[in-house]
C-alpha cells in the first residue's frame, strides 16, 4: 500500500457524504481525486479532464451509471471504470462489465477494498497504455514484430 | 378436512345414484316390457282357448235343449190331439222319450188350461189344476214353445220346463227336465281351476250353479248379456269373459278363464328372467360402485392438486413480495452502513498520525474501530442475504457446491436450533463434486427438511446432515433423533395438505413442494425411519456437469 503509484481518480456518486469522504481518503493516500454528483457531470469531467480510473455509482439521478459508463467508454476508451452497486443490482454490475467496466463493488465496503480495486484497474490501464506505446515505438523504429 | 370428506362422500353418493339409475332404468324398462308382452301373449292365447271352449260347449248344450224340444215337437206333430187325452198313452210316451233319464214328468193340458194327463211323481199335487192363467201356458200358446227358468219347485232339485203346442194350438205338451245333467257338461267347459262356466237367463239369474260357487253375477258378465252374448270376449285384469246365447237367446252360457291360472305356465320363464335380471342388476350395481368411487377419488385428487398448486403459487407470490420488501429495506440500510464504514475507516486512517503519547485512549479507539468494522460487516452479510433471498424467486441453473449451500441453509436456522438446545452435526463429504442445478430452489428443499428435522428432534435433540456420492448421484441425508414417522403416515407423507403438526403450524405443503422440486430437478426424495429411531429423509440428485443441464 505504501509504494502505490499516484494516479487520477474521479468519484461519481450522488451521496454527497460518501463522495466527499472517499475523495478525502484518496487524497490522503496520495492520489489525485475529484468528485462528481451525477452521471452527466461525471461524463463532462471525464471528457475534459485526464482521469485514469472512475469510481462510478450505478444508481444515480440525471444520468445513471450504466449510461454514463457507455458514454465515457465512447469518449475515452482507455479510461477504466469501477462500478458501485447495491446487491439488488448485481445484474447491472455484470451488464456494466460487459460494457467494458473493470469490475464492480458492493456496498457496504471498506476503503481498502475500494483502493485495491482502483489500483488493479489502474494497473490494467497502465499495461494497456504500455502496449500501445510499444506498438507505436515498433512502428516508428520499423522493427519486425 | 372433515367437511371435505363429507363433500367427497356426497359426490360419491350422487355419482353412485346417477350410475345406479342409469343401469336400473333400462333394466326395469326391459323387465316391464317383457312382463307386459308375456301377459299380452297369454291373454290372446286365453281368449282363443275360451272362445274355442265356449263355442264347442254351447253347441253341445244347445243340442241337449233342442233335443228336448224336438222330442216334444215330434210327438205333437205326429200324434192326434185325442191321443194325449188318455192317461195311458201319456205314460207310454213318457217311457219312450225319457231315454236319457233326465225327464222328471210329462203332462198334457187342454187349450183351456185343463189337465188331460200327467205322468210323474207329483200326480196328486197337480190333479185338477187349471193352467189357463199361468204365464208359461199363455206363452206356449202364443209362441208355440216355452222354456222356463231353472227352479227347484216342489221337487227340491233344479229343473226346468219345456212346453210345446201343436200347430193348431189345441193342446200343450209339457215336460219337466232335470237340469243337473247340464252341470256335468259345464265341468267340461272349466278351463282352469279358478275359471268358471255357468248358464244364466236373460235377467242374469243363475240357471246352473257357478262352478266356483258364485251367487251373484259379475258386472262384466252382465255387460256381456246386455250385448246379447256377442262374439267378442271381454278381458279384465283377472279373467277373460265370453258368452254364447242358448235356446234362442233365452239363456246365456258364460265361460270365464282365469288369467292368473294361465300365467302359471310362465312362472319358470319368469323365474329365469328374474334371475338374469338380478345378476345383471348386481353387476350393474358393482360397476356403478367401482366407477363412482374411482371417479370421486380422481376428482378429489385433481382438486387437491389444484388447491396445492394454487397454494404453492400463493406461497411463491408471498415469498416474492417479502423478497422485494426485504430487498428495498436492505438497499436503504446499505447506504448508511457504507457511511459508518467510511467514517470509521477515515478515523482508522488518521489515528496513526496522532502522537501516541498525546492520545490517552489510543488502544480503546483502535479496538472500537475494529468492532465497528466487524459489526458493519455483519450487518452487510445480513443485508446481502436478504437481497440474495429476493433473487431466489427466479429459477436458474448454476454450478452449486451442495456443502456450501447446506452450510448457508444451516446458518438460517442455527439460532433457532440453539434456543432449543438442538445440536446440528455436519457429516459432509469433502470435495463433494459441483452440480448444475437450481440452487435457490434446492435451498428451499433443504430448509424445509431441516425445519422438519428440528421440529421432530425437539428440545435437546440431535440432527445430522450428511452428504455423499453414490454412483452418479449426490446423496444428502437429514436424520433426526425424534420419534420417527408413524407407519400409516409414511404413505401419505408427500400428499398435499397432509400434516401432523398443529393447526396453523404447518400448511401440509412443505414436503409436497420439496418432493415436487427434487423431482423437477431430476432427483428424488424419500422418507424412512431409522433403526436407531427418528426419521431419515434422503435427497438424491444426479451430478450434472456444466453444459449438460438436466430438467425433468
Amino acid at each position: 500500500m505504501t509504494e502505490m503509484k499516484k494516479f487520477n481518480i474521479l468519484v461519481v456518486d450522488d451521496e454527497q457524504e460518501f463522495r466527499e469522504m472517499t475523495v478525502k481518503q484518496l487524497l490522503h493516500r496520495g492520489m489525485e481525486a475529484e468528485g462528481a454528483e451525477d452521471g452527466k457531470i461525471g461524463l463532462e469531467m471525464v471528457e475534459e479532464g485526464n482521469f485514469d480510473v472512475v469510481l462510478l455509482d450505478v444508481k444515480m439521478p440525471v444520468m445513471d451509471g450504466i449510461k454514463a459508463l457507455r458514454k465515457m467508454k465512447q469518449a475515452k476508451p482507455l479510461v477504466e471504470v469501477v462500478l458501485l452497486t447495491g446487491h439488488a443490482s448485481v445484474d447491472s454490475g455484470i451488464e456494466g462489465m460487459k460494457l467494458g467496466a473493470f469490475d464492480y463493488l458492493m456496498k457496504p465496503m471498506e476503503f481498502d477494498e475500494v483502493l485495491e480495486k482502483l489500483c488493479d484497474a489502474f494497473e490494467k490501464r497502465r499495461i494497456h497504455l504500455d502496449k500501445i506505446e510499444m506498438a507505436q515505438m515498433k512502428k516508428h523504429m520499423s522493427l519486425p514484430s | 378436512m372433515e367437511r371435505m370428506n363429507d363433500y367427497y362422500a356426497s359426490v360419491t353418493r350422487r355419482l353412485l345414484l346417477a350410475f345406479f339409475c342409469l343401469c336400473l332404468v333400462p333394466l326395469l324398462a326391459v323387465g316391464w316390457i317383457t312382463k307386459n308382452s308375456l301377459r299380452d301373449i297369454n291373454i290372446i292365447r286365453l281368449e282363443d282357448k275360451a272362445t274355442a271352449t265356449v263355442t264347442a260347449q254351447a253347441k253341445v248344450l244347445s243340442q241337449v235343449l233342442k233335443d228336448h224340444i224336438n222330442n216334444l215337437d215330434m210327438l205333437v206333430n205326429f200324434l192326434p190331439p185325442s191321443f194325449f187325452e188318455q192317461q195311458g198313452n201319456t205314460e207310454k210316451l213318457f217311457l219312450a222319450i225319457d231315454n236319457r233319464g233326465d225327464i222328471v214328468d210329462l203332462q198334457s193340458i187342454a187349450a183351456d188350461g185343463r189337465q188331460y194327463a200327467y205322468v210323474g211323481p207329483y200326480r196328486t199335487q197337480v190333479k185338477g189344476k187349471s193352467y189357463a192363467e199361468a204365464p208359461w201356458f199363455q206363452e206356449t200358446l202364443l209362441n208355440g214353445v216355452h222354456i222356463s227358468n231353472v227352479f227347484t219347485g216342489y221337487r227340491g232339485t233344479p229343473h226346468f220346463v219345456v212346453a210345446v203346442t201343436n200347430p193348431l194350438k189345441s193342446y200343450v205338451l209339457r215336460a219337466t227336465v232335470n237340469s243337473s245333467s247340464f252341470n256335468s257338461l259345464l265341468l267340461a267347459a272349466q278351463i282352469s281351476p279358478h275359471s268358471d262356466a255357468f248358464i244364466v237367463n236373460r235377467a242374469g239369474e243363475f240357471q246352473t250353479p257357478s262352478l266356483r260357487g258364485e251367487d251373484t253375477l259379475s258386472v262384466t258378465a252382465r255387460t256381456l248379456i246386455s250385448a246379447g252374448g256377442s262374439e267378442a270376449p271381454i278381458v279384465t285384469d283377472d279373467a277373460v269373459y265370453i258368452a254364447r246365447p242358448l235356446a234362442d237367446g233365452r239363456w246365456f252360457f258364460i265361460v270365464t278363464a282365469n288369467v292368473a291360472d294361465s300365467m302359471s305356465v310362465y312362472i319358470p320363464l319368469y323365474r329365469q328372467i328374474l334371475i338374469v335380471f338380478t345378476i345383471l342388476f348386481i353387476l350393474a350395481l358393482a360397476a356403478a360402485l367401482v366407477v363412482s368411487i374411482m371417479l370421486a377419488r380422481h376428482i378429489r385428487h385433481a382438486d387437491q392438486e389444484y388447491a396445492a398448486n394454487s397454494m404453492q403459487f400463493a406461497q411463491m407470490e408471498k415469498m416474492a413480495t417479502i423478497g422485494r420488501l426485504a430487498a428495498g429495506v436492505a438497499h436503504e440500510i446499505n447506504n448508511p452502513l457504507q457511511m459508518i464504514s467510511s467514517q470509521s475507516g477515515w478515523i482508522a486512517e488518521l489515528l496513526p498520525e496522532e502522537d501516541p503519547a498525546k492520545v490517552k485512549n489510543l488502544g480503546e479507539y483502535k479496538e472500537s474501530i475494529e468492532k465497528i468494522r466487524y459489526h458493519v460487516k455483519r450487518a452487510g452479510t445480513i443485508t446481502h442475504r436478504l437481497l440474495g433471498y429476493s433473487k431466489k424467486m427466479a429459477a436458474q441453473q448454476e454450478e452449486v457446491q451442495l456443502n456450501d449451500l447446506l452450510n448457508e441453509t444451516i446458518s438460517f436456522v442455527e439460532k433457532e436450533a440453539e434456543s432449543h438446545d438442538i445440536s446440528i452435526h455436519r457429516n459432509f463429504l469433502p470435495d463433494l463434486p459441483l452440480t448444475m442445478t437450481d440452487g435457490p430452489q434446492l435451498q428451499q428443499v433443504f430448509l424445509n427438511l431441516l425445519n422438519n428435522a428440528l421440529d421432530a428432534a425437539g428440545e435437546k435433540g440431535e440432527v445430522e446432515i450428511s452428504t455423499a456420492v453414490s454412483g452418479s448421484d449426490l446423496v444428502i441425508r437429514f436424520a433426526d433423533s425424534g420419534e420417527g414417522i408413524a407407519r400409516e403416515n409414511l404413505k401419505r407423507l408427500f400428499d398435499p395438505f397432509f400434516t401432523t403438526k398443529l393447526p396453523n403450524k404447518g400448511t401440509g405443503l412443505g414436503l409436497y413442494i420439496s418432493y415436487d422440486i427434487t423431482r423437477k430437478l431430476g432427483g428424488s426424495l424419500k422418507a424412512e425411519n431409522r433403526e436407531s429411531g427418528g426419521a431419515l429423509f434422503t435427497v438424491q440428485l444426479p451430478i450434472a456437469r456444466l453444459g449438460e443441464i438436466k430438467r425433468h
